[in-house]
Formats: structure tokens, C-alpha cells, sequence
């Protein structure tokens, strides 16, 4: 299983573009969580994690975005996820994520 | 008669997938449709993690057993890593998420009967059930 991860830093709206490719589940987590994790300490900035391309996630992976999703939290900025597919979309729903990190599904 | 397929995995997260791979063709072939071979996957995927995290030697592996029949498919995934205190388990509190614990709620969720089966000392076997209709 691969994930691949493309991230740009947008210095007008000062916030990181992150979009995985490919799957999250316990095997390829701690490459996301990593890549998180290097661009927030590369430059703090809201965190925007377009799923388009993530085919599969599973609990591993939502652990990962909680574990950012907090330790930003305390230092004032946030996550959002845009474009979760159908299958994701449900394990954000089932675990009340998608009101937390999906908020403007909800406007 | 249900049809029994027996994996022996490997207690290598990247042997996670492989079994994914497997379910999902064996859901399809029992005839469930999209949504509910998604929620296979993410079911025994979950089971399967749980058995890895479970593992102080990571190379022990474990089992995933799957019984086909005309309107359910059962998986039972084992692992002989000690089992673990049962009344240990806290549902997650969902207003305050945290890194670790979804799994077996998730689980729970996903599959139509789960039974889960602990012993300390010995091992724990995860049992889903999913019906077609």
C-alpha cells in the first residue's frame, strides 16, 4: 500500500496545502504524521488536508489528525479537511470528527 | 456450507493492506455492495491493527479467518499476543477526541455482530459479522 504527499505553503493566506494520495491505514500513518508534523514546524500556519486523491483511512490515520489537530489547537491554529471521499466521510461522521474538522460541510 | 479461508499474517503493519486487498475481493464475491465492502475493509483493518498493537514481538503474526455464506460473511482475526483486561475498554468520549482508542468503537459500528473474546495471558480473537441485507 503507498501514500504518496504533496504540501505547498501558501505565504498570502499563510497556510500549508497538504493532500495525500493513496492510503492511511497502521503501516503508512506515521509518514503522514511526520509530514504534518515537519511542515507545521517549518512554518505555523493553518493546516488545510485536501482528501481528494486518499482512497482508504482508517482509525490510525484519524488518531493522527486528532494528535495535530490538538497540539495546534494550543498554539492557536487549526485544521480543516476539504474533499473526503464517501468512505471516509463516514468514519469522520461515525467518531463526530466531521463537525470538528469538516465544519464547513455543516455551513 | 460456508466456505472457510484461513490467512496466517505476518505481525508487519505492512502486511495490513494485503489483507484489505483479500477481504474486499472475498465481500465482493459474497455480493455486498460498495459501501459495505468499504466497511469490511475498515472493520478488519481496525481488527488487524489491534492485533499488531497488541504485540510486544511484532513478529509473533496472527490469524484472519473468513467464512463465506450465501447471506453474511464472518471474520474472526486472532492473535496470541496476551489478551488484555476487558474492562479496561472505555468508549471513547467523542467531545473530546483523542489519538488513540476508535478501533473497536469503529468496529462496532461498521459490522452487523461483533464479539470479542480476551484472555490474559493467551491471546484475543476479534469476531465480526456482516449480513447482506
Amino acid at each position: 500500500m503507498t501514500l504518496h504527499i504533496q504540501k505547498s505553503f501558501d505565504h498570502n493566506k499563510g497556510l500549508w496545502n497538504i493532500a495525500p494520495q493513496g492510503e492511511v491505514d497502521i503501516s503508512t500513518a506515521p509518514v503522514l504524521r511526520s509530514c504534518i508534523d515537519e511542515a507545521f514546524n517549518e512554518e505555523n500556519g493553518n493546516i488545510i488536508l485536501d482528501f481528494d486523491q486518499l482512497r482508504y483511512m482508517d482509525s490510525t490515520g484519524l488518531g493522527v489528525i486528532i494528535g495535530a489537530y490538538s497540539r495546534m489547537k494550543e498554539k492557536g491554529y487549526s485544521i480543516v479537511l476539504k474533499n473526503p471521499r464517501k468512505n471516509i466521510l463516514k468514519l469522520l461522521q461515525i467518531t463526530n470528527l466531521d463537525r470538528v474538522l469538516c465544519a464547513e460541510l455543516y455551513e | 456450507m460456508a466456505d472457510l479461508l484461513k490467512l496466517s499474517v505476518p505481525g508487519k503493519p505492512e502486511y495490513v493492506g494485503m489483507v484489505r486487498m483479500a477481504i474486499s475481493c472475498l465481500a465482493n464475491s459474497v455480493g455486498f455492495d460498495i459501501e459495505a465492502i468499504e466497511d469490511i475493509k475498515v472493520a478488519v483493518s481496525e481488527a488487524c491493527t489491534n492485533a499488531l498493537c497488541h504485540s510486544k514481538n511484532r513478529a509473533g503474526g496472527y490469524e484472519v479467518y473468513c467464512e463465506m455464506s450465501d447471506d453474511k460473511i464472518v471474520v474472526s482475526v486472532v492473535d496470541q499476543s496476551g489478551g488484555y483486561d476487558k474492562n479496561s475498554y472505555k468508549e471513547p468520549c467523542l467531545d473530546q477526541p483523542k489519538e488513540g482508542g476508535l478501533g473497536i468503537y469503529i468496529i462496532k459500528a461498521l459490522m452487523d455482530e461483533v464479539d470479542i473474546f480476551t484472555e490474559i495471558g493467551i491471546g484475543t480473537r476479534i469476531k465480526m459479522v456482516k449480513y447482506t441485507k
